[in-house]
């Protein structure tokens, strides 16, 4: 029975349809399914198979975007009976458009991938010089530093974010993604980035590795 | 032989005597760039727009033979714009500013790039029946009739000159941001966005139809789209082909009737998977054709469209914030690519802030002693 009502989560989800979702996770928490297991098997079961679709380009960016309006009125509903249960995330980003960039819309999907995998996200908005994103990071024991940039013009400044965690002193312990448009896995490897992803999908697959990698290295 | 001839010649397989040096335009700030640096007048860096006058005496000035975009239209969009307005200024000096179609923008001072966009008015049913159908109707008033009657005689001779026809998807976008046309399209009311997308179609449709009714004569005629990036396109290509094509073959059979044969179609971006709705419903001309970290798009199109798909565009323009061996690669990647016939090399985009003069003029130079 609760398989049933997770699996109904996870397909209205994945159809878009918030309110059922809303209202499929109030019955499944009324009903006593654990909110951690209503996260995991419901919504961040359908927001993965949604993502999963993306990087195959099965489903685009308006499926995405809905799945994940759905995910959050669900969401909506447990959070604080996660926060009550001691339920953590698996991990933490900081993430932003840089600095001189105003396009957050690529920025936006990747959130919404990363809460999607049970990430907690720390969004800095558009425009973000390379110190807030370091301080950040270290303020908010961030694992991983999010760089977007959609301009040829801005680029650039990914570089000066890696320069400054450097000379932070944070490289052991925070990785720092980047990805848009004009950049690949040539110009990650320059600049002395952790990684490239070319898809939403593909970077929340990517700081899911990553801050296991990070918890298995302090474990 | 005139780059109008040269152009179309070129578009339709004909001889030609060189390659002319085609450019779609620059950013603002290079322009002002070039100014303080001197090399160009500074009247020329303010109010240069596509095909001014000031567009064109920087041609002269570069060795720019045309700019692609030099098109002309009419008041195809929503009639009256929403008012322009700043709703908020928050503590960082970021101005919530409400556009002309209605998506409220976040601007940040002493930031130049394109706004963010933080919300929109294009809700729901309502919305568009109250705030937007009223604003998509067509009036007379819409198209300078006068100033058609007389364009053969008054227009450019010697170099193409196009219709702008609109668009389909893109103007929708902007007046519903891409969160909002995402939930519109997924909307309770299924027939709302379908309803939106033909009511502006039928409004640009009627627009094109009376200029060219005047017997106004163009070389070619252009959408805008912009509804591609990095990963393709905004939306699924089944969902566009659904509701665009029919909107696509509406306009492009209305052009082909006046006698339009070329018709192009402005979309950044990796463009392949709507190229097939694109060419299928009469678009057959690839523009600007942006080279990215993707790299070359027309060839794969060509080899699967036939000669039937043309470009204009493909040139690396980040090659000019680099250096003459960088933009000599892309002048021999531009020569084959022009020996495929029906393609005229251009940069991919407005060239942009930290782009050479000398370098530009090199290329433009160089283009023009091409035979093909």
């Amino acid at each position: 029975m609760s398989t049933e009502l997770l699996n109904e989560i996870s397909e209205n989800l994945q159809r878009g349809k918030a309110k059922v979702v809303k209202q499929l996770v109030e019955q499944a928490v009324a009903e006593g399914i654990a909110p951690a297991v209503i996260l995991n098997e419901g919504l961040l079961s359908g927001m993965n198979v949604i993502g999963e679709k993306f990087k195959t380009n099965e489903v685009y960016v308006p499926e995405v975007l809905v799945a994940a309006r759905a995910m959050n009125m669900g969401v909506g509903v447990l959070k604080p009976l996660l926060a009550e249960e001691g339920v953590k995330a698996k991990g933490k980003v900081c993430i932003g458009t840089v600095q001189g960039d105003l396009h957050d819309i690529g920025k936006n999907l990747v959130k919404l991938m990363f809460e999607g995998k049970g990430l907690e996200v720390v969004d800095l908005g558009t425009d973000v010089s390379p110190d807030t994103f370091v301080q950040t990071a270290i303020d908010q024991n961030c694992q991983i530093i999010a760089c977007s940039a959609l301009l040829t013009t801005t680029m650039g400044v990914m570089e000066e974010v890696v320069k400054k965690a450097e000379a932070a002193g944070i490289r052991d312990k925070v990785r720092i993604m980047i990805g848009g448009a004009p950049v690949d896995d040539a110009y990650c490897q320059k600049i002395g980035a952790d990684a490239y992803t070319p898809d939403a999908a593909s970077a929340a697959d990517k700081a899911v590795e990553l801050c296991r990698e990070l918890a298995g290295d302090v474990a | 032989m005139t780059n109008r001839e040269r152009a179309m010649n070129i578009l339709h397989y004909r001889p030609v005597d060189r390659l002319p040096a085609v450019h779609f335009g620059y950013w603002g700030e290079l322009l002002t760039e070039w100014a303080d640096q001197g090399k160009i007048p500074r009247e020329l860096a303010i109010g240069n727009g596509d095909g001014s006058e000031k567009d064109m005496a920087l041609d002269k000035l570069i060795g720019w033979d045309f700019n692609w975009y030099h098109c002309t239209g009419s008041n195809n969009g929503l009639s009256p714009g929403f008012e322009t307005k700043v709703l908020e200024i928050l503590p960082d000096g970021t101005r919530r500013i409400q556009n002309g179609a209605g998506i409220i923008e976040k601007h940040k001072p002493g930031v130049t790039s394109i706004p963010s966009e933080d919300d929109y008015l294009l809700k729901d049913r309502e919305a568009f029946e109250t705030l937007y159908r009223p604003k998509m109707q067509y009036f007379p008033e819409r198209v300078n009739v006068e100033y058609y009657k007389h364009f053969n005689e008054t227009r450019p001779k010697d170099i193409p000159i196009g219709l702008h026809l609109g668009s389909v998807l893109g103007d929708i976008r902007n007046m519903t941001s891409v969160v909002g046309m995402s939930y519109l399209i997924y909307d309770e009311d299924e027939e709302l966005f379908a309803d939106l997308v033909d009511t502006y179609a039928e409004l640009q449709y009627q627009c094109a139809k009376t200029i060219l009714e005047t017997g106004a004569k163009f070389d070619f005629a252009h959408y805008w789209e912009d509804i591609c990036f990095k990963n393709g396109p905004l939306v699924s290509p089944e969902i566009f082909d659904e509701l665009c094509a029919k909107h696509y073959k509406k306009r492009c059979d209305l052009c082909h009737a006046y006698g339009i044969d070329i018709i192009s179609l402005d979309c950044d971006g990796v463009v392949g998977q709507l190229l097939p709705t694109w060419f299928e419903n009469g678009v057959n001309t690839m523009f600007p054709i942006e080279v990215g970290v993707w790299g070359d798009q027309f060839e794969p199109a060509r080899q699967k469209f036939g000669p039937g798909m043309r470009g204009v565009g493909g040139m690396d323009k980040t090659a000019f914030r680099k250096d003459k061996a960088a933009v000599d690669a892309e002048i021999e990647r531009m020569k084959r690519l022009a020996s495929l016939g029906g393609f005229l090399p251009c940069p991919d985009h407005r060239l942009m802030p930290g782009s050479k003069f000398e370098l530009v003029q090199y290329y433009a130079e160089q283009i023009k002693m091409i035979r093909l």
